[in-house]
């Protein structure tokens, strides 16, 4: 259907406070003189038993686009959907009736400009065509470890295929390794047989399971739904199709060079913790210097924050095998006496079991120290010098094997990855840390590559049991993302969002800035046409290349630069006659516009002369956008998203952080139109800000009236 | 800063302090909130978290010349605030009965008082010398005639005797062992280095803060928190049996200047000021002892640690003070088969705690006052050390 075609419906809702604020009345006014819209209704409650009235509407064929002035669009979203109807919400509860005092002539114009712009929006939607193409019900689990494992047997269960790669030629991983781990049953004291074995035969035992071991993923390409992945089994290729992948690589024990400080390498009975676990996994643990017995030893963790060349980060992992190695060792030889030096002591959970077991064994001397030096003394014991311990300042003592801390870092997703065959690289990009990057506060298991899920250590370190149930849980969403990309909806975070990316490529300048500013490469360049190709399930429909394209041509069907400027345009003009600056507000959909919601469900005061428009991310702000706003008169246009840097909050990665880059562009362009470039402000707020935003507003205001009206208040006349 | 010495932890150290009812000091996590808690803990070497620590490594020499452990009055705060129940209260307590074995001279008399095999031993000598005694006067066989005197039984010179023997053995035992407490002190506590400047009337102060009670009634002073103590009444009770005791000590030395010097000849009369002493001394003895064992009765948690050697003693001064009663009771009721026997079985028990005090719980009358002068010597040290450096500070600006 074309826009002209669209049979409206306005439904103005006067409830929840609503009605008492601001004249409903004259909302619906608008509706029928402005925009002659064929349907148009209010009441007291339409998310109750109302909602029939606009269900009649739709299903009379009266109705294909519903226009609900109402609460805010993060809620009712249930109860507003009407399937065979477009819906657009505009917001005049929480963010105008809320804020401002009843019957203020201010809030009556920011809600009739609200409802101006939600009709303006809903009159140049497009119903999207999805793309249905990709829908494959095949997982693909990399690694064999127990979170691969844990992955590869809950997505069998719950009825598709897996494909299982192990680059070793046995299935198990690094827990195969291991001689035990720590308690997961009552009365949590011992330590306990892994239960890899059992995992490995369940695998091999489901049908649905199809196991490739000394195998290697060599290539992946293609989008969620329909990734062609090549697999090298043993060097010849094996071809497939998957939905979804899950990288299961694990960790491998980081650089023993930082070791050297603590005696590794230069003093034989200094060895790694898994260097202990695999001597006594075979039986024995003996002296490495002279297959002497031990009956001393010393377990010393070695991080360090201030010393760089360690791991500037601890977990309950280290603590956790500590204990299990000391009272495995006692076991072993009841006369052996066994150190804990140890600068944290995490024992989380019924892991606090496990810790007692270990404080009540004799010979177990814990206690809190910064490892300093390793050295020997004449008899070929260890001297182990302890500073800043529980036990008073610096202590030393004498052992037949020291055993330090063997870290954990990730299977580089960087490099020993998946090998992408993706415009922006083959590796998975990392945070600072080394692991694959996401969205770490809402987000855990998704990386910046749709579609691909990571699980266990290759995520964050962790241990067994974190690890079985982190592939488990990495199983269920790359499920999940078989089940939306089939049916060309986004995965996260906008779940079921239909629309996707088109670009114009008729007058695309062919500069890829889109394909760069992805932040999770869906964007490839067309080998025939070079111009840019989106991928329709690695998009997360964030909008970023919009809001960087130099010319405008990338756009979704509901949501474009066009789209804004009606909206932008639809609103009534500032006339200069108003008090207060009139400022057009662009607040990202996933922090700043929550955050300002927040505030009216607080009850907060905030200014009425500000129109507030929702955007999927700053980083879809193009500065034509912008222009838009300047032209149409704003005194101001602040752009509110989210906080940038490392912490970063942005569901699309660094939305707010392109932004930042782009605003020179972006100044640029009303500097040319000497209309003072300081008019575009950027502010970041987080979502739990909500009580800073009357403050943010009122400041944009105050810098705005510092810079005078506009010029072009009153161009039009 | 011991840099220089390796640590070797004495697991059978650690076994024995477990073995005496303070067997929870492994869930000790050193979380200091005894070290807070306790109202006598000095700052610059605060207790009894380091002594938990210093027992879990099982580091016995540093724990055997430990001034904090004497220190402690047994409160009880600690444990009442310890979050992980370990108890830190019978450690010190377990700590320090250890420690009278240790330093005991000779060693086994600090043994065998702790094993209930050995009473009927220790017992056992005194009762053999006074038989002896007695066959030697005669009244073995045959109780003397008449009234009863207790000087036909047994004449003074012998009991003087013996008990002058007794309890000189007694002091020099004592004091032996608290200078080996004391020479070991200075490298035990770590700061005290080198040797210790002489404070004048530093003893005399520790004698003044004895009599008072000062310690005592720090501890329920200065109490933080709302959770009770179960330890209370302990300074009120302490002050009974201690000048219950000394009231008892000076009217036996009273009585002996009397009867030597002053040809005095026992009985006193009821109305004599020593004997109104000596049965109000008694009688707050005895009060006390029965505090004490009740509340070991009625609720033993709160108690603390409680060992045979714990009963033993409290045992033999309750024995001690209610048989010195009985012995007077039934001699002045002219009851001979009862009060000789009774007179005897006090002269033995009373025999048992001085002789025997270097070794068991009353030990603590030589300890304690060692370390409490260790730790005045340590303050006036730090003291001196503070004011030269800021003085030093003071000039440099200067």
């Amino acid at each position: 259907m074309s826009p002209m075609t669209k049979k409206l419906g306005i439904y103005v809702c006067s409830g929840c406070g609503i009605g008492e604020c601001l004249a409903a009345n004259r909302l619906t006014e608008i509706a029928k003189r402005e925009f002659a819209a064929p349907v148009v209704q209010s009441s007291r409650a339409f998310c109750l038993e109302d909602a029939e009235l606009i269900r009649n509407d739709v299903a009379k064929g009266v109705v294909d686009a519903v226009v609900i002035a109402a609460c805010s669009p993060r809620v009712n979203t249930d109860v507003f959907a009407f399937p065979g109807a477009m819906v657009e919400r505009v917001n005049i509860r929480e963010q105008v009736a809320w804020c401002h005092p009843a019957g203020d002539p201010e809030a009556q114009a920011m809600a009739e400009d609200h409802l101006r712009m939600g009709i303006a929006r809903a009159a140049m939607r497009k119903a999207p065509t999805p793309y249905t193409e990709a829908n494959e019900r095949r997982v693909l689990v990399v690694g064999g470890g127990i979170a691969g494992l844990n992955a590869a047997l809950h997505a069998a269960a719950a009825g598709l295929e897996v494909v299982l790669v192990e680059r070793e030629a046995r299935l198990g991983g690094a827990v195969a390794r291991l001689r035990s781990q720590y308690p997961t049953r009552p009365p949590y004291r011992a330590p306990e047989r892994t239960s890899i074995g059992q995992l490995i035969d369940e695998a091999q035992a489901t049908d649905r399971i199809l196991v490739y071991t000394g195998s290697r993923v060599v290539r992946v390409a293609g989008q969620p739904g329909r990734f062609n992945v090549t697999i090298a089994r043993n060097g010849s290729p094996v071809e497939l199709i998957v939905g979804a992948i899950v990288l299961a690589t694990g960790w491998k024990p980081a650089d023993k060079a930082r070791l050297e400080a603590y005696g590794y390498g230069r003093i034989a009975n200094v060895v790694t913790s898994l260097e202990l676990e695999e001597m006594a996994a075979k039986g024995s643990v003996r002296r490495p210097s002279d297959g002497g017995p031990v009956k001393t030893v010393a377990l010393i963790s070695v991080d360090s924050p201030a010393d760089e060349k360690q791991i500037p980060y601890a977990g309950n992992v280290e603590s956790l095998v500590a204990l299990k190695q000391a009272i495995e060792l006692r076991t072993d030889a009841p006369e052996r006496q066994v150190y804990v030096a140890y600068r944290y002591m995490h024992a989380p959970g019924q892991n606090e079991y496990f810790f007692k077991a270990a404080q009540q064994d004799a010979g177990i001397f814990l206690t809190r120290a910064a490892g300093r030096a390793v050295s020997e003394d004449g008899n070929g014991r260890v001297l182990v010098e302890l500073d800043s311990t529980l036990l008073g300042g610096r202590q030393r003592i004498a052992v037949d094997l020291v055993v330090v801390g063997t870290g954990m870092e990730p299977a580089s997703p960087e490099v020993e990855g998946l090998n992408l065959a993706y415009l922006q690289g083959e590796g998975m990009p990392v945070n600072r840390f080394g692991y694959a990057d996401s969205n770490f506060i809402c987000f855990p298991y998704e990386t910046r590559r749709t579609g691909i899920y990571s699980a266990g250590c290759v995520r964050k370190a962790m241990d067994l049991a974190e690890s079985a149930q982190d592939g488990a849980a990495a199983a269920l969403k790359a499920i999940q993302c078989i089940e939306l990309s089939s049916a060309g909806a986004a995965v996260h975070p906008r779940v079921g969002d239909l629309a996707y990316p088109e670009i114009l490529t008729r007058h695309c300048t062919q500069c890829w800035r889109c394909t760069e500013e992805c932040p999770f490469g869906a964007i490839e360049v067309n080998a025939a046409t070079r111009t840019p190709q989106v991928n329709p399930n690695r998009c997360r429909r964030c909008g970023t290349c919009m809001g960087g394209c130099p010319v405008q041509v990338i756009s979704f069907a509901d949501y474009s630069v066009n789209i804004l400027s009606s909206m932008v345009h639809a609103a009534a003009r500032p006339d200069g006659d108003g008090a207060e600056p009139r400022v057009l507000v662009l607040a990202c959909e996933n922090d700043a516009y929550p955050a300002i919601d927040m505030a009216g469900v607080n009850r907060a005061t905030l200014p009425g002369s500000v129109r507030i428009v929702p955007v999927r991310c700053l980083g879809s702000v193009n500065r034509a956008a912008v222009a838009e706003a300047v032209i149409a008169g704003y005194d101001a246009v602040a752009l509110m998203g989210c906080r940038s840097g490392e912490d970063y909050q942005c569901h699309f990665i660094h939305g707010s952080e392109v932004l930042k880059t782009r605003m020179d562009n972006i100044r640029e362009v009303i500097d040319r139109m000497a209309l003072g470039p300081e008019r575009v402000q950027y502010l970041e707020v987080a979502i739990s800000e909500a009580d800073k935003i009357p403050g943010m507003l009122n400041d944009v205001l105050a810098k705005a009236r510092a810079l005078g009206a506009s010029p072009l208040q009153h161009a039009a006349e | 800063m011991n840099q220089t010495v390796v640590i070797q932890p004495d697991l059978a150290f650690k076994r024995a302090i477990l073995g005496l009812d303070a067997g929870d000091f492994t869930a000790c996590y050193q979380c200091g909130t005894c070290s807070v808690m306790c109202p006598i803990s000095p700052d610059d070497d605060p207790f009894p978290r380091k002594e938990m620590i210093w027992t879990q490594w099982g580091l016995k020499d540093r724990l055997m010349h430990d001034p904090a452990i004497w220190l402690c009055h047994q409160c009880q705060l600690c444990s009442t605030y310890c979050p992980r129940e370990a108890k830190p209260a019978n450690v010190m307590a377990a700590l320090r009965e250890y420690s009278v074995a240790f330093h005991a001279f000779p060693r086994f008399l600090g043994e065998w008082l702790n094993k209930p095999r050995y009473l009927p031993l220790l017992l056992g000598f005194p009762v053999v010398v006074l038989l002896i005694v007695l066959a030697i006067i005669g009244t073995l066989t045959e109780l003397p005639k008449g009234e009863v005197i207790f000087h036909a039984f047994i004449p003074f010179i012998y009991v003087e005797t013996i008990f002058v023997i007794a309890v000189a053995f007694a002091l020099i035992a004592g004091v032996v062992g608290a200078a080996r407490y004391w020479r070991g002190a200075p490298q035990a506590s770590d700061g005290a280095e080198g040797a210790m400047a002489s404070v004048p009337g530093a003893a005399w102060t520790v004698l003044r803060d004895i009599l008072l009670h000062r310690e005592f009634n720090k501890c329920i002073e200065k109490r933080v928190g709302d959770r009770p103590s179960y330890k209370t009444h302990v300074p009120l009770s302490h002050m009974a049996v201690f000048f219950g005791f000394g009231g008892l000590f000076i009217t036996t030395m009273g009585l002996a200047i009397g009867i030597y010097v002053f040809d005095f000849f026992p009985p006193m009369s009821q109305s004599h000021p020593l004997k109104i002493l000596a049965n109000v001394s008694g009688v707050a003895v005895i009060i006390a002892c029965l505090v004490f064992l009740f509340r070991r009765v009625i609720d033993k948690e709160k108690a603390g640690k409680t060992t045979y050697n714990d009963w033993l003693f409290v045992t033999v001064l309750l024995l001690v003070a209610a048989t010195g009663f009985l012995a007077q009771i039934t001699r002045t009721a002219e009851l001979p088969h009862v009060a000789y026997p009774t007179y005897f079985v006090h002269l033995v028990l009373v025999f048992f705690l001085l002789a025997y005090s270097p070794y068991s719980k009353f030990a603590h009358v030589f300890y304690r006052p060692a370390a409490m002068l260790i730790a005045r010597y340590r303050e006036a040290r730090n003291r001196a050390a503070a004011a030269e450096s800021a003085a030093g500070g003071v000039r440099a600006a200067a």
